[in-house]
């Protein structure tokens, strides 16, 4: 089988083994395009690959030849497919796949073909692997929590393989590490509306709030949470305005005159929805506005745009855009 | 100038490094370029497009890739003289791959474009092709290359490609790359998309299942994740968006419109569009990372669709990318770093969309100049019997009144015809500016 220590880098024509076979050179041919400088080295192994996949050779050596050209163009999926057309042919042991796997993910952890090769060799192993999978996408994450790859990778096998029960808590003890990680949230809105453990969203709702509501209080200048809390409410608006809790977490951050942003523009939302806002509303609002030339517009949602406008100047334009597609009160 | 990610045709699945920036991206250059540098961005892409240098060999597989950024690049900057144009048409339809029979054309395998002689390999001597297949992503690249060398599409065998391009959709309606198997996501979908809409034929697709694909990529956020389920990316959301402008199931400029039955959460996404620009002027990707150059192309072609990218703040978005600017030429992802192609060509495009002078206008649903976009339109014309046209000369106007195509000369006595002309895919106005007939009715179509 396939050593576990790489070739050492001789060169193919030096190695007796390679002797019979008549690497094929790359024909680019008269009038290539961009052509590529190539490093020895990768010319050489590359002439070898050619030859080897197109004789169609689904040996033990070819399949050492494709760890070797994986190492040099990872991004290669020729590579990969031949490859797995060897692992097939040889009846390869495919936890020592994943092994090999694993050991070169580190470096090529963004890299579409290893995710689709690993995906390849667990869906064979089948629930098996699910433990092994799970851990060593968390290993992937410990590293870099926002890894796409790695996150799709843990929503194919959830989906495909099961393990759901511990996944919410395995959110919760990423947002605790960084509240600020999106994709975290991301994951916690996929298991909340799809574990077959927890009821679904409308289930799971309640509790959800509340968790939320907690993570703006604590980092109100925080996205995510923001537009979670809105997430959970999808299209049932009318629910989503008659949460009492959800107004009052957007008070509570403009009454403290600080990272009030997100909250005025959650309150500008409701507000277009059809929340019917109390006078302390009103107070709050305009006790962020400190001029006394420009008064605020008496109507909240301009009000709101208003001061939008100034405190998010970014996006001024945007905010002016919203104030003037204001249904006009009668 | 090596990439750190694999650019593996990622043309929007650009994974940006983690939150924090490093201290020299946070410290002001010591001399900021205040301008954009046409003269050096020629010159580096120029160098690029006759010869790569060793590190980009690992993106060999993608070397038409490779091409396409150096040869729209050129285009966007201006600079397409630097391209020999026949020798690229002979280049790029050298990686066509084709069935050797009807029969052949069935067997599942794609009939597009390789990427590279990688994965090509003349017929044996019994005319056996060894692993011979196509990728989306290559003969989408493949086709904008010929596209922007001014070829005539209508000469390209298309049959093959579209009908063999099915095999690839799958039953939840998202593409695979290739008949071999791969990773299927939004990216394919797009190439799908950009493939049928260039060659101006929608066999290719089943288009209403492509449609609700994306649907469920819609997050909870507004954005488009890769796949159903995933987080909201500047990359997904514009492969999405792009997809259905091209399918034809959103409008050109769909604020304006005040579209309430939009089959997308239109407030929704655009707000989450708008909170990408981050402090810096710079795009993110997703929520709560670091600016990076491409994501003004990805983030702002979307609000350019949508007709919401005059709301950006563009003096702030051109301080951020002209810190990413290279002093070599091209652009890096972040500031103050080595250049990469990819990086560059999307540095272009995001200046072509801030209408940088001396630019290419961008067709933002293609990523490629509007020249290079253009697609054949039919108009009709119709004439009182007693009179009848001889000549019919068009001026035709994009929305920023931009001369695209001037006069046309129609068959001779005819009282109803058709002349078919080229567009560019937005919304045009016609001014008819001088027939010589008495009086007519145009209907565009």
């Amino acid at each position: 089988m396939e050593s576990s220590e790489d070739d050492g880098g001789e060169p193919l024509s030096r190695l007796a083994e390679w002797r019979d076979v008549t690497p094929l050179p790359q024909d680019d041919g008269p009038n290539p395009v961009a052509p590529i400088a190539y490093k020895e080295e990768f010319r050489e192994t590359m002439d070898y690959f050619r030859a080897i996949y197109k004789a169609d050779e689904r040996s033990p050596r070819a399949l050492r030849l494709t760890r070797r050209a994986i190492h040099l163009n990872p991004g290669n999926y020729t590579v990969w497919h031949f490859r797995r057309l060897v692992l097939e042919a040889l009846n390869s042991d495919l936890d020592e796949e994943l092994d090999f796997i694993q050991r070169i993910a580190n470096s090529n952890s963004k890299n579409y073909q290893l995710w689709h090769h690993r995906r390849w060799v667990v869906e064979r192993l089948g629930t098996n692997a699910r433990a092994k999978e799970l851990h060593l996408i968390k290993s992937i994450l410990s590293l870099d929590a926002k890894n796409y790859h790695a996150w799709s990778h843990r929503q194919w096998v959830l989906q495909a393989l099961g393990g759901w029960e511990d996944e919410l808590d395995y959110c919760q003890q990423l947002l605790e590490e960084d509240i600020f990680n999106n994709s975290a949230w991301n994951q916690r809105y996929f298991v909340v509306t799809r574990s077959p453990f927890l009821g679904g969203l409308t289930a799971m709702r309640a509790s959800e709030v509340r968790y939320t509501v907690e993570a703006i209080l604590a980092n109100p200048n925080n996205e995510c949470p923001w537009r979670y809390l809105r997430g959970l409410y999808k299209d049932d608006i009318e629910l989503l305005v008659n949460n009492h809790e959800i107004s009052s977490v957007c008070l509570k951050v403009i009454n403290t005159k600080s990272d009030y942003i997100f909250a005025l523009k959650m309150l500008l939302d409701l507000v277009c929805y059809g929340f019917q806002p109390c006078q302390e509303f009103r107070d709050a609002v305009v006790a962020l506005w400190n001029s006394d030339s420009h008064p605020l517009d008496p109507d909240l949602a301009t009000a709101i745009c208003g001061i939008l406008e100034h405190v998010d100047s970014m996006r001024a334009s945007y905010w002016i855009w919203r104030k003037n597609k204001l249904p006009v009160a009668a | 100038m090596a990439t750190r990610d694999p650019l593996d045709f990622d043309i929007g699945v650009e994974d940006d490094e983690d939150g924090t920036p490093s201290p020299s991206s946070i410290s002001p250059p010591s001399s900021p370029p205040s301008y954009f540098d046409r003269d050096r961005h020629v010159a580096f892409f120029e160098m690029l497009y006759n010869l790569m240098p060793y590190h980009y060999q690992s993106q060999e597989i993608n070397r038409l890739t490779l091409a396409f950024f150096t040869i729209s690049g050129l285009h966007l900057l201006k600079a397409l003289d630097r391209v020999d144009k026949d020798r690229v048409v002979s280049w790029v339809l050298s990686f066509q791959a084709h069935p050797r029979s009807q029969a052949e054309s069935k067997n599942g395998q794609f009939y597009g474009f390789h990427g590279s002689r990688t994965s090509q390999f003349p017929p044996d001597e019994n005319g056996v092709s060894v692993h011979d297949a196509g990728h989306l992503a290559s003969t989408y690249c493949a086709l904008a290359i010929l596209k922007t060398v001014g070829f005539n599409m209508l000469t390209i065998d298309k049959e093959s490609i579209l009908i063999s391009m099915r095999n690839l959709q799958q039953p939840d309606g998202s593409f695979m790359p290739v008949h071999v198997g791969a990773e299927t996501d939004l990216r394919f979908v797009y190439c799908a998309a950009a493939i049928c809409f260039m060659l101006e034929d929608w066999s290719g697709m089943d288009r209403e299942k492509a449609r609700d694909y994306i649907l469920n990529c819609q997050s909870y956020d507004g954005g488009f994740g890769l796949m159903p389920g995933l987080e909201s990316h500047g990359g997904g959301t514009y492969c999405a968006v792009a997809s259905l402008r091209l399918m034809g199931y959103i409008e050109d400029d769909l604020l304006s419109k005040n579209a309430t039955s939009s089959i997308i959460n239109v407030s929704l996404l655009l707000d989450w569009c708008m909170q990408r620009q981050a402090i810096d002027g710079g795009f993110q990707g997703r929520a709560n990372k670091s600016s990076d150059t491409c994501y003004a192309f990805w983030v702002g072609a979307v609000l350019r669709i949508l007709g919401g990218y005059k709301f950006i703040d563009k003096i702030a978005l051109r301080r951020f990318l002209l810190t990413c600017q290279s002093e070599y030429g091209g652009f890096s992802k972040y500031p103050s770093e080595l250049p990469d192609l990819y990086h560059s060509y999307y540095g272009y495009t995001a200046f072509s969309l801030l209408e940088e002078p001396g630019l290419n206008p961008l067709c933002a649903e293609l990523g490629m100049t509007d020249l290079a976009a253009l697609v054949h339109c039919f108009l009709f014309f119709q004439t009182d019997q007693k009179c009848c046209i001889t000549a019919l000369t068009l001026t035709i106007f994009d929305l920023s009144t931009r001369l695209l195509c001037g006069e046309k000369t129609l068959h001779r006595n005819r009282s109803l015809g058709a002349v078919k002309i080229l567009f560019s895919p937005h919304n045009l106005a016609i001014s008819v500016l001088r027939v010589c007939g008495r009086c007519t009715t145009l209907i565009m179509l």
